[in-house]
């Protein structure tokens, strides 16, 4: 194998795993704190990329990219908190909610997708690219696109890491995550929690959105292979641990980026699954799960 | 009267675990509940907190009614609890734990006051504050327990079995800090097994079986081991 060809396995296994880990980390909020799994998670990747395309494309209302992804990014935040007032809260209570809102999610994400298609036609669409060019490392072209999203992305989960580390509201947030009812006699107002948790989320899977649509095509379906990845790496990763997601996330990207390059783009999601297989088999509370 | 539980009926499900029983507690006064394990007593003291909803009665604290308050609205008039054992946040520190007892409302802009106080109370905790809790040790964790609800500045404290499962010398320890609490002068309701701590501590004394108050003491009435013993048992040999 030749330098250039590392470097490239390389930066696409980065890539990937930068998405799935900002993915990956809502998903793993959303697990931690109310043990249910968000099915529509990758329909709010979609959305956010389709809300920034509209804002900033020349065929939408052509604001310019910067104003299109603020407004994508507070628009999904908004998004989240309205998914989880429809689809989950409803039913939060009820005995086996758990599965239910795994039916309420994946019809949510059915509809939301056709509704794309509906408003947005079924045309393919591409974001701006936020830096345009390319460097070359190691006699290898990268895009700066491609860069941005590997520098970007661990600032992000550092900021996030540091939000529940630092702030009240984090607190809040993790004590919810470990013990419900001490966080309740504690204080903490845990219904305020929950749609914070969903805006969070959301505005994590726009993140992504944004950046994939950068990269390649906006379609009403390209929250599904993120969403399934995402799955992949929380498991992997140990259900509900955000430095076991995000370590979880880049490790899944880079053996993806290698099975691609040595099995081809169709065979590289069986490798994934045997290597989540193995995992489960050998410690299948995950890299860094808890026991509990 | 700061606590008037009134003829509540409480329970989970369809299972209805307290029949309405009624308790008081006046100002400063500090009392105990005892009687057999699953009889209602935790069920009670969450009930008290709103973590459970009453089927029927009422429940005052202040004069104001708190049947239908949520946990935090209750937490929020300083009527606070420190649950029952193994209940902390496991993958969070000593230090992060206790400042989670003072989230609530007002007890936050003093949680720094409230945090020396609680290492006064209990030193081991100062010197463990960056462990994790799921390291501790039982008494450690209950000490914890008993530092959140401190931290959350109560007017009225619920401790429930903080002596549970310990070694008698731990026991002693946490004994004593409770009475070092009392002593301030809090409103207490202490649930526990051990009647010598209960008696060392409170003015009065409740005795719940199947959900019911199924004798109480007056205050300054002495009740000696020997009663205790034939309520749990129906008749003791002398």
């Amino acid at each position: 194998m030749s330098v250039d060809t590392l470097v490239a396995i390389l930066v696409s296994g980065f890539v990937a795993g930068s998405l799935y880990a900002l993915m990956a980390s809502g998903l793993s909020l959303v697990w931690g704190t109310l043990r249910m799994f968000n099915f529509a998670h990758g329909t709010l990747l979609m959305l956010g990329a389709y809300a920034a395309w509209y804002f900033s494309d020349s065929k939408g209302l052509d604001l310019g990219l910067s104003v299109g992804i603020l407004v994508a990014l507070i628009l999904l935040a908004l998004g989240g908190i309205l998914l989880y007032a429809l689809l989950v809260r409803p039913f939060i209570a009820r005995p086996g909610a758990d599965l239910v809102v795994i039916i309420t999610t994946l019809a949510g994400a059915s509809f939301l997708q056709n509704s794309a298609q509906e408003v947005f036609g079924p045309r393919y669409k591409q974001l701006d690219r936020v830096v345009k060019g390319q460097v070359e490392i190691l006699n290898t072209a990268i895009g700066l696109q491609e860069l941005l999203i590997i520098i970007l992305t661990p600032i992000v989960l550092l900021l996030l890491a540091l939000f529940l580390k630092r702030t009240k509201l984090g607190l809040a947030i993790r004590a919810v995550e470990q013990n419900h009812d001490s966080a309740l006699l504690a204080g903490v107002n845990v219904g305020r929690i929950y749609p914070l948790i969903f805006a969070v989320s959301a505005m994590l899977a726009a993140l992504a959105g944004i950046m994939l649509g950068g990269l390649f095509f906006i379609t009403p379906v390209m929250g599904s292979d993120p969403l399934l990845r995402a799955f992949i790496v929380v498991v992997f990763g140990g259900l509900g641990s955000l430095p076991g997601t995000i370590v979880g996330a880049y490790v899944i990207g880079i053996i993806e980026a290698i099975a691609v390059f040595v099995v081809g783009l169709y065979w590289a999601p069986v490798v994934l699954f045997i290597v989540l297989i193995l995992v489960m088999i050998l410690r299948p509370t995950g890299l860094m799960g808890g026991k509990e | 009267m700061p606590l008037n539980v009134d003829r509540v009926s409480a329970g989970y499900g369809k299972v209805v675990v307290l029949h309405d029983i009624s308790i008081v507690v006046g100002q400063g006064e500090r009392v105990g509940l005892f009687g057999p394990n699953g009889h209602g007593k935790t069920t009670l003291l969450r009930a008290i907190s709103g973590l459970i909803r009453p089927s029927s009665g009422s429940i005052t604290f202040d004069g104001a009614p708190i049947t239908t308050l949520s946990p935090r609205e209750i937490v929020d008039r300083g009527l606070v609890q420190s649950p029952q054992g193994n209940t902390l946040f496991p993958r969070m520190t000593v230090l992060e734990n206790l400042t989670l007892g003072a989230y609530a409302g007002h007890a936050w802009s003093q949680r720094r006051e409230s945090l020396e106080r609680v290492f006064a109370l209990f030193p081991k905790l100062a010197q463990r504050q960056g462990q994790l809790a799921r390291t501790l040790s039982g008494g450690e964790r209950q000490m914890v327990s008993i530092g959140m609800a401190l931290m959350g500045k109560p007017s009225l404290l619920m401790l429930d079995e903080p002596t549970l499962g310990l070694a008698p010398k731990i026991k002693d320890e946490l004994a004593e800090a409770i009475s070092a609490i009392a002593a301030t002068g809090v409103t207490m309701l202490i649930v526990d097994q051990d009647i010598e701590l209960l008696l060392g501590v409170c003015q009065r004394l409740y005795y719940i079986e199947n959900g019911r108050v199924s004798l109480e003491t007056r205050e300054g009435e002495r009740i000696d081991r020997q009663q205790i013993l034939e309520m749990y048992f129906g008749t003791a040999p002398r």
